[in-house]
């Protein structure tokens, strides 16, 4: 059996066999957010003319495209690296490449898997439904693979991944709160709307209001795909050499 | 292939500290040898097998197993090896017989053939009862087995055991000493890492003794950033494998 599916199937193995947490990851926590923000603060005022939970639900299909990556990433690389796993991953007659490819491209398929729960989750608690699938699914991939790489990055820059799991919290905070997720960057006035275009959440999320409704104010496709892409090709070599050295460092 | 299933020239591997465990090593191990490399700890025993295993490159020298060069050729060679390293690695998210079929679905094998080694592997090594036992409730010496069926699982040319039976009772001692020798009739090379002087003698064609530093041989003080550095400084071809628990072997 190829060495990236092997590994595919260990990786969501291994999340399915904690299912309970799983389920509160990928259903419980964004329908709790889908059903106070969405349903509940939503259905109290209105966002740039349009209802606020059609404005929100994107941003929190962001936050779970988002949390699919750093779930799966981090529950692979933290206990391969004190449990040594990551010894035996590397005896495996493979490359170092063809490792970093299995984890990134789970990390993607986890990012769209849970995308697609709380899609579901958007549709079922508050009638919304993608105007564009392709759309969706396009920025989806695309966002998911940014996040897979940022997690990467995060765990295995710092001396330990430990150290790495403290920083993501100082990463993700922001990613999460000023990343145009609970709000459209329209709302936004200078110096913030500048920030918030330093943060590629913000291009997912306005993305995929675009793909949600294209009606909604968001930012231009072309510069959240130019968005999304560059700050993905950006951190690729950066990936790739963090897991290198990291890795590296772990044999040492 | 006719020549010498490890071969290593003149290697050194030193640390960006500074520090160099392994200078100066060089050895060769024949097919269907079993070579025993003995120590004391901080020897370079380890730094030597991740050498070998291709997990480390020299900084000097150069090393080919079964003729591929470690530099240029490791995935090649990681198809050839079964390897029981120093410290535990099973994978805590699976069970035993888990950790075996990923072994072999990560090595390469079709699922099926996976299974049907790992079913193979669990009862000789008493490990059926347990076979969905979470790894992370097994004894220590419960895991050195599931490790050892690890690097049997694929039938390797090569079998490298860093310290397999260190901290194991008598009994599980005896028993991984008699899978060594059943593998080494059936399939050819081991490199056995020890420091037990008795376990070597029992089961190695030759020895090989690194000693820490090039220094403490010549008897002089470690000068101030000047490294340890260790080598192989004895070859024993006359012992012979004997037995494992009396008997002949």
């Amino acid at each position: 059996m190829n060495f990236v599916l092997a590994m595919l199937i260990r990786d969501f193995g291994a999340d399915i066999r904690a299912l309970r947490f799983a389920m509160i990851r990928l259903v419980i926590q964004p329908a709790v957010y889908l059903f106070v923000f969405g349903h509940v603060v939503g259905g109290m005022f209105s966002a740039g003319g349009s209802h606020y939970a059609e404005t929100m639900a994107p941003g929190i299909v962001a936050i779970a495209i988002m949390s699919g990556p750093v779930t799966l990433i981090a529950s692979s690389i933290l206990p391969g690296y004190y449990y040594r796993t990551l010894e035996g991953w590397l005896l495996a007659p493979v490359s170092l490449r063809l490792l970093l490819i299995s984890k990134v491209l789970g990390g993607v398929l986890y990012g769209m898997v849970s995308g697609a729960v709380v899609v579901g989750l958007v549709w079922l608690l508050l009638g919304f439904a993608p105007a564009s699938l392709s759309l969706l699914l396009a920025i989806g991939v695309t966002a998911a693979l940014f996040f897979s790489l940022l997690m990467l990055v995060v765990l295995c820059l710092p001396r330990t991944p430990d150290k790495g799991q403290e920083a993501f919290s100082f990463v993700l905070m922001p990613l999460t709160f000023f990343g145009c997720t609970f709000y459209s960057h329209s709302m936004l006035e200078a110096p913030y709307s500048q920030l918030a275009l330093m943060l590629p959440t913000t291009y997912v999320s306005e993305g995929l209001r675009a793909a949600y409704n294209p009606s909604l104010p968001h930012l231009p496709l072309e510069q959240v795909m130019l968005g999304i892409g560059v700050s993905t090709l950006l951190l690729l070599p950066i990936a790739e050499w963090a897991f290198r050295r990291r890795l590296r460092d772990f044999l040492w | 292939m006719n020549g010498p299933v490890i071969e290593v020239a003149d290697v050194a591997f030193s640390y960006p500290t500074g520090t160099m465990p392994v200078s100066g090593l060089s050895f060769t191990v024949g097919r269907g040898e079993v070579f025993g490399l003995l120590g004391p700890n901080g020897a370079g025993k380890t730094t030597t097998i991740k050498l070998l295993t291709t997990l480390l490159r020299p900084t000097r020298g150069r090393i080919r197993i079964a003729g591929l060069d470690t530099r240029r050729e490791a995935v090649a060679i990681k198809g050839k090896l079964g390897v029981v390293p120093q410290d535990n690695n099973l994978d805590p998210a699976l069970d035993v017989k888990g950790n075996l079929v990923f072994h072999g679905l990560f090595h390469g094998l079709g699922k099926r053939e996976a299974v049907r080694r790992a079913e193979q592997w669990l009862e000789p090594l008493g490990l059926r009862e347990k076979a969905r036992e979470p790894v992370m409730r097994l004894s220590g010496g419960t895991k050195r087995k599931v490790m050892l069926a690890k690097a049997f699982l694929t039938e390797p040319d090569l079998l490298i055991l860093d310290e397999p039976t260190s901290g194991l009772d008598q009994e599980t001692r005896s028993f991984i000493w008699q899978q060594i020798v059943q593998h080494c009739r059936s399939h050819g090379t081991v490199l056995l890492s020890t420091h037990y002087p008795e376990e070597a003698k029992r089961l190695c064609d030759r020895v090989g003794v690194l000693r820490v530093g090039r220094l403490e041989e010549t008897d002089q003080p470690a000068g101030e950033g000047i490294p340890a550095a260790g080598k192989i400084v004895a070859l024993t071809p006359e012992l012979r494998r004997t037995s494992t628990s009396g008997g002949t072997v």
